[in-house]
């Protein structure tokens, strides 16, 4: 491509005089005197007609439209200013090529032709197009005709119950599109690399297992005493470090990994793993449970069923709790028989909205996975535990034939595999409703279990009760952390060999990368990771040994344009809400698929993540994210993904790295932006600035991480012949107060260009972790770090599944459960319209829902009742709220169908409410009316019943 | 002298409750840096400064009544609380109120969350204390011992050898120190532990775990008396009492200990008072790096997590030593040189 320079400069000069001659845009900003063999002496002219757009609203059809190609058009010089026409019409050509590629074996006979019809008909645009916008029009309108050739599905999907093949190839399907529309951000290396571990360390393993690791604390042993270690009970300790003090082990209301890992140690979960007789995989075993989930009403006969029940330990089968407390109150939880009822308790504990416990919230939330009852019995406790609200909740304990069961309805039909993945949690470690009374709560509402109480004369020690293989058996602030084993485990005689734990809280090695490995040399800890500087003196030692990664880290990126952002993150934000003041200055190239690109090729990951020793990955997901969880095969390793990633890896070194096409991408993004008016150039002296941000973890991460990429993505850019030096790109450092800030205060509220950071997920349930791509909060837990693509739309990059045309939202619903498609587009099952409430001469109020129902012909629809709230009496009042069911009133509530599947519900609120409610019941100083309305409903859906469901809305009742 | 002493005390208290009136009036006007989203930790910090009546917090927007918001979090049901700063002097009455009526210093926001933090202070305390009070006992005996003696041995190659190593040490700071002192003691000789062992370590770890940190932040200081020590001392020397002390028969030790050094140590002792200070302002870096519990990291722990709480109580701990020292210091001029009558009448 360099060879046409030559010509590009020829075409330039000629340009120049074109553009001296010709018309002028609107608002021109003086051309900046280059030398003549700089490319951008022209500026590109700014038309981008709404005409040359591509039509979003053309119906869809089986046949595809033709691109309009036209008569010839007269001669006119290319303007594009930084790459020559064959070049950028070759990559345009190239994008349509790969779109077209990622759908056609998915597509019917019919769609197929139609589809390789569009593509040529597109290509042929492509190439009679004489100027950057048309030949971005000409892509537009083909990527459009490709898209509808397609049919869309429409209906009632699911394809839960396809085979773990199939279900992988939608995965690959997923992914493919998530990285052609740039939602998986610039993935750079997987967490895994060499760990080192004293020799007096047996591990279960010496070859690491994907998704298990060594087996070290639960098969392997210590052999020898740690000499450094001066106290003699814990000279057979394994001795590790943390660099922080976590300051609590309560993990169910962490947000981190940190708490969560340390509370791994004590906790005991319904089913856990232990390596296989082979010590190459690992197998499912019960742990509080006596065997493996067995499905209630698999009505069908496939495995699948949403309620499951198994038999748990209790006390009488001599399962006891432990605490390391000396205090007396706590001493006599020790060796306490474990009671059916606990099992229920912890979950009780989480899901009451009033103990303000983030992992409860989480659960509420949960979608794969999700416990029948849960988000609603959630949005009840405000006040406390509800009763009437728990008993809708699918968790059950009971005895039958004498034996104690815990029973667990799902919200969605599960395999008893997904059901005891989704069940075997720590967090759900049965615990007495005596011992959180004693414990007691903090100011905030919050248990104090696990944690210090007010006056620290408590510590962890004293909070915990556990039934894990290790209890905390000392906790001393800001010094160390000591686990024992735990003779009442369950396990205890055949597992866990380890007699404990020594956690110290190691300060000194946050700011200081070397600062763990130096203690580990001493012998003094049992294991570290290689600092960089010290890879390749210990790479091949023979303490050393290397790991796969759980996570792998991303640069993710804002792409969004102004529009969308202010929609996501604006003042009155879906997502969240930001201040005027508070808009993120967006930067034109982010929103350039292009550019983003660039940015992806220009990074050499292979010396960068050798260098740290950490794996070289362009995935978004990491190797131990299973394919087939039950036979331990990496996703990484199917074809789906091979096919999802090549884009990514085509003509580079394998790793995505590939400078030539860096630069290339970087001129064939500026030639866009400089034509759609978005940059302007400078000159090579007074070159215009591109400062991109790069918002990172830790300040260290400066050193370590950002100066290496900075060089990459600069070295890359900012070379002369890209741009003749007329852009100097600038990558921003950017770091928070908290390690956890580039995700609170920067990606997840749209404050940020590139956030460094990762999601880690359910490692056997990779198509269900996907969901963080989504655009749709609802379906991420908002935990979407990737802006700039509305994942419910069809129109922007096709997703082709069984011959039909899907939203990403809309197949990701299908695979992990059931999706209404409507246009291809996911569709709630039924949707509200709320019109306001008029006072009516009596006093009384009038208000009314429309209600759609998506599919009538499938769908059973039943207002169930209205709930009327004291919101004036919650805000402006005593914070107390009552709710009133409207439906305790005759007539209060009419049900009238307008015509299929169409319904208005019209509601009455008795002047006598209205009147109490005005003020709050008395309680509010200044009453403004506040209310709000809960329309309960339920539905059956092709058989399945969804029930216990609200709409809420709020409104004002009138002041005077 | 009584009461010169408590009115001393009482200023001294004055003083300490100006400075930290100033640092919490100046902390809380940093410009704010406006927190973002759902995070429900951040929602409960705003929910607890609520509760302290350092915020107000509507379920609507006020801005044009009480200037932007400090923070909008999305509460149940669809509605938002926006929290709103009270004027700083209303939260510093309020602040002084729960300090004197409930001796309530507030609690930590996120270093030990819910932990009073008065409580952390005194659970951390002891080891600082310690650690000074370590380097006090070595570094005063050693650095007035060099100055004596290059004082003594004025203008020789003893003097200048130890005047030159004083110039060279004291420009080293103690974190270069420390980390050179670890990486050959504990790391290469393995004689003493690479970081403070913790309470639960028998006595001999316990012993050995302070000498890095003390020698470490008694360095500057031995090097600081030895300066000081040498110039009083040679300039005592040279004064004409000290020649008619020998005039009159007093050996060179006798003028030396009976004259030269008491007089020697008017200006010296009061410094010693006042070094323990800066020494505990010293200990800030240097406990985090040997990983002692102390306030010192507490107070770089307190700034970094922005737990204000904690920094105020920290503050107050070390004006209040800061500030008895210097009394302290006053009082040892009378008893040192009893010409000097403090709060005597004209």
């Amino acid at each position: 491509m360099k060879k046409t320079s030559k010509l590009l400069a020829i075409l330039l000069v000629v340009a120049m005089v074109f553009s001296a001659c010709g018309p002028q845009p609107a608002e021109t900003t003086p051309a900046p005197t280059q030398p003549a063999t700089q490319a951008p002496e022209t500026k590109a002219p700014e038309t981008t007609p709404a005409a040359t757009q591509p039509d979003t609203t053309q119906p869809p059809a089986t046949e595809p439209q033709p691109v309009e190609t036209t008569a010839p058009a007269p001669e006119i010089p290319w303007d594009g200013a930084y790459m020559d026409k064959d070049d950028f019409q070759a990559y345009i050509t190239h994008d349509l090529n790969l779109m077209v590629e990622s759908i056609e074996d998915q597509l019917d006979d019919a769609a197929y032709t139609a589809v390789k019809a569009a593509e040529k008909a597109g290509e042929e645009a492509i190439a009679a197009g004489n100027t950057v916008a048309e030949v971005k029009s000409a892509y537009a309108d083909a990527v459009a005709a490709v898209i509808n050739a397609v049919p869309a599905a429409d209906g009632l999907f699911s394809y839960k119950k396809e085979s773990n093949a199939e279900r992988t190839n939608i995965l690959g399907i997923l992914e493919r599109f998530a990285i052609a529309t740039g939602i998986t951000g610039v993935s750079l290396f997987e967490n895994g690399g060499y760990v080192m571990y004293n020799p007096r360390i047996t591990l279960g393993t010496e070859n690491y297992i994907v998704g298990y690791g060594f087996g070290l604390l639960a098969e392997g042993s210590i052999t020898a005493d740690l000499a450094f270690e001066t106290n003699p009970d814990w000279a057979r300790y394994y001795h590790t470090y943390e660099v922080s003090d976590p300051k609590t082990l309560l993990y169910h209301d962490d947000q981190g990994s940190q708490v969560g890992d340390l509370f791994t140690y004590m906790g005991a979960s319904f089913y856990t793993n232990f390596m296989n007789e082979t010590k190459d995989g690992y197998d499912w075993v019960p742990e509080l449970a006596k065997e493996k989930p067995v499905a209630v009403n698999d009505e069908d006969g496939d495995g699948m069923a949403t309620t499951w029940k198994f038999e748990v330990r209790t006390g009488d089968d001599g399962l006891k709790y432990t605490t390391g407390s000396q205090i007396e109150s706590r001493a006599a939880f020790n060796d306490r028989p474990v009671a059916l009822e606990d099992y229920e308790t912890i979950f009780k504990l989480l899901l009451t909205a009033s103990n303000k416990l983030y992992r409860g919230s989480e659960l509420a939330a949960m979608k794969s996975g999700a416990i029948a009852g849960t988000k609603e019995y959630y949005a009840a406790s405000e006040n406390g535990f509800n009763a009437d609200a728990w008993a809708n909740v699918g968790i059950k304990t009971f005895v039958e034939d004498g034996k104690n069961y815990f029973q667990v309805t799902f919200a969605q039909e599960q395999t008893q595999f997904y059901c005891m993945y989704y069940i075997a949690s720590s967090l759900y470690m049965p615990i007495p409703q005596e011992f959180i009374d004693l414990v007691g709560k903090n100011a905030e509402g919050k248990p104090m279990l696990f944690s210090f109480n007010s006056d620290a004369t408590e510590t962890p020690v004293d909070n915990s009760l556990i039934l894990g293989p290790y209890y905390v058996s000392r906790y001393d602030a800001d010094q160390q952390i000591i686990y024992t084993k735990n003779p009442n485990y369950v396990f205890a005689d055949t597992k866990y060999a380890i007699e404990g734990l020594h956690v110290k809280i190691y300060t000194a090695a946050a700011s200081d990368t070397n600062a763990g490995f130096n203690e580990f040399l001493a012998e003094h800890f049992d294991s570290a990771g290689i600092p960089q500087e010290h890879l390749n003196e210990y790479r091949n030692d023979p303490r050393t040994r290397s790991t796969t990664g759980t996570s792998n880290f991303k640069l993710n990126a804002n792409a969004c344009d102004q529009e969308t952002w202010e929609y996501l993150f604006g003042v009155d934000g879906v997502v969240a809400q930001n201040a005027v003041e508070d808009y993120w200055d967006l930067k034109p190239a982010m929103g350039n698929h292009h550019f983003v690109q660039g940015v992806s090729y220009s990074i050499d990951r292979l010396t960068f993540a050798s260098a740290r020793g950490s794996i070289p990955s362009v995935d978004y997901l990491a190797s131990n994210y299973m394919s087939d969880p039950e036979n331990g095969l990496s996703y990484s390793v199917t074809e789906a993904h091979k096919n999802a990633v090549a884009q990514l890896l085509d003509d580079t070194d394998g790793y995505g790295y590939s400078l030539e096409l860096a630069r290339d991408y970087f001129r064939l993004a500026l030639t866009e932006l400089e034509a759609e008016g978005k940059y302007q150039p400078g000159t090579k002296e007074n070159p215009t600035k591109i400062e991109i941000e790069f918002a990172w973890m830790y300040p260290t991460h400066e050193e370590n991480y950002h100066n290496e990429i900075k060089n990459f993505i600069e070295t890359a850019f900012n070379d002369d012949s890209v741009c003749g030096g007329v852009y100097q790109l600038e990558c921003v450092f950017w770091v928070g107060n908290e390690w956890s800030d580039v995700y609170y205060n920067k990606m997840m509220v749209g404050q940020f260009d590139f956030g460094f950071g990762s999601i880690t997920g359910n490692s056997l349930d990779p198509i269900g972790f996907v969901s963080v791509l989504s655009s749709d909060q609802d379906i991420s837990g908002s935990f979407t770090l990737n802006w700039g693509v509305d994942t419910n739309s069809t129109d922007v990059y096709p997703i082709v599944y069984d011959g039909m045309k899907w939203s990403f939202d809309a197949l990701y619903n299908a695979v992990n459960g059931t999706a209404i498609a409507s246009k291809g587009q996911n569709k709630a099952a039924v949707s509200f319209v709320y019109h306001e409430m008029e006072k009516q001469e009596d006093g009384s109020y009038v208000g009314s829902f429309d209600v759609e129902v998506a599919l009538p012909d499938l769908t059973e629809l039943t207002i169930d009742d209205i709930a009327c709230c004291d919101y004036e009496r919650y805000y402006n009042g005593d914070k107390q709220y009552e709710e009133t069911y409207l439906g305790d009133f005759e007539g209060a509530i009419e049900v009238t169908e307008v015509e299929k599947g169409i319904y208005k519900v019209t509601f009455t609120v008795p002047a006598e409410l209205a009147a109490a409610y005005v003020d709050g019941n008395g309680t509010s100083a200044e009453p403004e009316g506040y209310t709000g309305f809960d329309l309960y409903y339920s539905y059956t859906l092709d058989g399945a019943e969804n029930n216990g469901l609200y709409y809420s809305v709020n409104d004002y009742f009138v002041v005077e | 002298m009584g009461k010169y002493v408590l009115k001393r005390i009482g200023l001294a208290f004055v003083t300490c409750f100006i400075v930290l009136s100033l640092t919490f009036i100046l902390v809380k006007l940093l410009p704010f840096e406006r927190p973002i989203g759902g995070d429900p930790q951040q929602i409960a910090y705003y929910d607890r400064q609520y509760n302290l009546g350092y915020v107000y917090r509507f379920d609507r927007n006020m801005d044009d009544v009480y200037g932007p918001y400090l923070y909008r979090s999305p509460e149940n049901k669809g509605r938002s609380n926006y929290y709103y700063m009270v004027p700083v002097m209303e939260q510093y009455v309020r602040w002084l109120g729960n300090i004197v009526l409930h001796w309530d210093w507030g609690s930590s926001k996120s270093i030990q969350p819910n932990v009073n933090a008065s409580v952390i202070i005194m659970n951390r305390l002891p080891y600082s204390i310690k650690i000074n009070f370590f380097s006090v006992i070595f570094s005063v005996p050693l650095g007035i011992l060099l100055g004596i003696w290059a004082a003594l041995k004025k203008n020789t190659m003893t003097d200048h050898t130890i005047s030159t190593m004083v110039m060279v040490f004291i420009s080293v700071p103690s974190f270069v120190l420390i980390t050179f002192m670890i990486h050959i003691f504990a790391y290469r000789l393995g004689w003493l532990p690479s970081s403070w062992p913790a309470d639960t370590s028998p006595t001999k770890q316990k012993v050995l775990g302070f000498i890095i940190p003390v020698f470490c932040l008694s360095f500057g200081s031995v090097c600081g008396y030895c300066r000081f020590v040498r110039a009083e001392l040679c300039e005592v020397l040279e004064s004409e009492y000290l020649l008619l002390a020998r005039t009159k028969g007093l050996t060179r030790r006798q003028a030396i200990v009976r004259h030269a050094l008491k007089n020697a140590m008017v200006p010296i002792f009061p410094a010693v008072l006042m070094e323990v200070i800066g020494l505990l302002t010293g200990a800030t870096i240097l406990e985090t790096l040997y990983n002692i519990p102390g306030i010192g990291r507490l107070f770089l722990l307190a700034i970094n997590y922005k737990d204000y709480d904690i920094l105020f109580v920290d503050m107050a701990i070390f004006d209040t030593i800061g500030l008895l020292a210097g009394v302290l210091s006053d009082m040892a001029y009378g008893f040192i040189d009893p010409r000097i009558r403090m709060g005597a009448k004209k």
